[in-house]
């Protein structure tokens, strides 16, 4: 997904022979091409291309999947009235708060890993560990770890803190942030490889001049590598948004449920909860639309400022 | 790079890193590694437990796993996952290197429009398209068996794949595929016997990083494996969490061991996961 963006940024595949006086072997290599190129793009126009032009198809009819009723592009205006759908969208726009996070502390850890303790690459192993994982794991322990007797008190108590009883998730904002908390943990190990792949690129030579010529190391940080490193952030960033909206539902279905109330209901969440606990298709695949609609502006945003980085 | 960092040692003699500094980073990544690991000692240490003793307090035992191979058809699970990841995998690899030796070295006319086309499907999520999907699937009786999930992850890894593909033998020299021509080979001969040896470090990035996806996956699972003996054992444990089953070490049980055979995966091929996951940030 995050990929689609800079891999439409950089595709320039070599031009193709053309012209009248293309040879026997050009024709020959062409049909061939034709051929090995086909079993791929047929699954993906049936199995996904095919399906987004039906969602909006039947984002615009009453549907229980059974019997379709033309509605029209109505639906959508009629939707923007519904409180609990603006109200999965404040949830969305809530848990972006959790992104810059995601992204900082990783960058902090990279930091860490990249001054090369002896032994660092056992650490590195360790932080990569949680990608491994499935959400579904992720969201079982998050639950224990949350509850109100759960471990999260029990650390509490341990340190001295006993008077803080915490029960995040009995509650709507609080079992947002335990969701949110959980995603930044869950992002740990991803975003602190693509920073640690991107200082690997580094050029030393610059920094090194930097500090010849008395710069300090914040500024060395903020003027030489940040700036070099802007690929990688952007990177990160895309790759953390996308999952803030599209990767959660695993884990929003074990922890919470998408509760309590609406509480930690997202639009990917909405949209299962809608079409499959409430079997009103229609409405689901409409919300489904509007969830990509919002993933292609953030994915056209990605290839501007890659096209401009170039 | 080498050079840069050569240069820099013969011209300053390497600086003896201060011992206080070297502690107090080690200090910190020992605190970060207890964050990162604390929920595999948690599963660890409660699946030991019977479930009063995890609740009152109580000595360790086998209980609780002993339980979960009871109550649970793991072993049926564990064989529907790994049938479903080979499965899927399988038809990514043979699509997804097909179709990126077309684009990397068969240039026929349509070849960029169709390239951008696949990848750009990688901007498609999952929920919103699998209300329709989930309709089609039905509709072609697939989804009594492994065959709608297997169809769905395929083509769910396979724009990721061919891009992954397309980059790896564009890096192959023409001067390669040239030959096996002039020698007498046809193309297809030459992807089978010299360009798909060549690619095996990309087949590999390709087959970890989506096993670890499709093991790990829940929602395509939950509802395009409508027989419950299809299904995987990501699904099964999801399913069980919503059921709010209330024996956690049971549940701790299961969860590590769907998580085994991913951690193993990664331990094993960490290289290539990392190779995979960082691909997408281009040149």
């Amino acid at each position: 997904m995050t990929q689609a963006a800079s891999t439409i940024a950089h595709a320039d595949l070599p031009p193709a022979p053309t012209g009248p006086r293309r040879t026997a072997l050009q024709r020959q290599r062409a049909r061939v091409g034709i051929a090995m190129a086909a079993p791929a793009f047929l699954l993906v126009a049936v199995l996904l291309g095919g399906p987004i032009i039906e969602a909006v198809y039947y984002s615009m009819t009453q549907w229980d999947g059974l019997t379709t009723t033309w509605i029209g592009p109505s639906t959508y205006t009629h939707e923007l009235h519904n409180p609990f759908f603006w109200r999965v969208l404040q949830n969305n726009g809530l848990l972006l708060l959790a992104v810059p996070v995601a992204v900082a502390i990783p960058f902090g850890i990279a930091v860490l890993l990249n001054a090369r303790v002896p032994g660092w690459r056992v650490f590195r192993s360790i932080y990569f560990l949680p990608t491994a994982i499935s959400w579904v794991v992720i969201g079982m322990v998050a639950l224990r770890f949350f509850a109100a007797e759960g471990s999260l008190n029990g650390i509490l108590q341990a340190v001295g803190l006993g008077a803080i009883h915490t029960d995040l998730l009995s509650s709507e904002r609080s079992a947002l942030f335990a969701v949110a908390i959980t995603f930044v943990w869950s992002m740990v190990g991803t975003n602190t490889i693509i920073f640690l792949t991107g200082m690997a690129t580094l050029d030393l030579s610059l920094a090194e001049a930097a500090r010849v010529d008395g710069a300090s190391g914040w500024q060395i940080l903020l003027r030489i590598t940040l700036p070099q490193l802007r690929r990688f952030i952007q990177f990160s960033v895309v790759m953390t948004l996308i999952s803030a909206f599209t990767a959660l539902f695993s884990l929003i279905f074990v922890m919470t449920g998408g509760g309590p109330g609406f509480g930690t209901t997202t639009l990917e969440f909405f949209v299962y909860q809608t079409a499959f606990a409430n079997t009103d298709f229609g409405t689901g695949a409409m919300l489904g639309v509007i969830l990509f609609l919002i993933m292609s502006v953030i994915g056209i945003v990605q290839v501007r400022l890659l096209r401009t980085d170039d | 790079m080498a050079t840069v960092d050569a240069n820099a040692v013969a011209v300053r003699p390497r600086r003896r890193r201060p011992r206080r500094r070297t502690a107090l980073l080690l200090a910190l990544m020992v605190a970060i590694a207890v964050v990162m690991l604390y929920p595999f000692w948690f599963m660890v240490d409660t699946s030991l437990h019977s479930n009063d003793a995890f609740l009152h307090g109580g000595p360790r035992s086998l209980v609780s796993w002993r339980k979960l191979l009871d109550a649970l058809p793991v072993g049926h699970e564990l064989w529907n996952s790994t049938v479903v990841c080979t499965a899927s995998i399988a038809i990514i690899v043979f699509v997804s290197t097909m179709a990126g030796f077309a684009f990397a070295k068969l240039r026929f006319r349509a070849a960029t429009f169709v390239f951008l086309a696949i990848v750009a499907a990688l901007m498609i999520p999952i929920q919103s398209i699998i209300i329709p999907a989930f309709i089609n699937l039905a509709d072609w009786q697939l989804l009594g068996s492994y065959t709608g999930a297997v169809l769905m992850y395929a083509a769910l890894g396979t724009p990721f794949a061919t891009f992954l593909m397309t980059a790896y033998f564009r890096s192959l020299p023409d001067d390669v595929i040239e030959a096996g021509i002039i020698d007498g080979l046809s193309y297809a001969a030459v992807f089978r016997r010299i360009a798909l040896p060549m690619a095996v470090p990309a087949i590999v990035t390709v087959g970890v990083l989506q096993f670890i996806q499709i093991w790990d996956d829940l929602l395509v699972g939950l509802l395009l494996l409508q027989n419950l003996d299809d299904r995987t054992i990501t699904v099964g444990l999801g399913a069980l969490a919503a059921g709010r089953t209330t024996d956690i070490p049971v549940l701790m049980a299961g969860s590590l061991l769907s998580a085994i055979p991913a951690i193993v995966v990664y331990l094993v091929f960490q290289r290539y996961l990392v190779n995979g996951l960082t691909a997408g940030i281009g040149k």
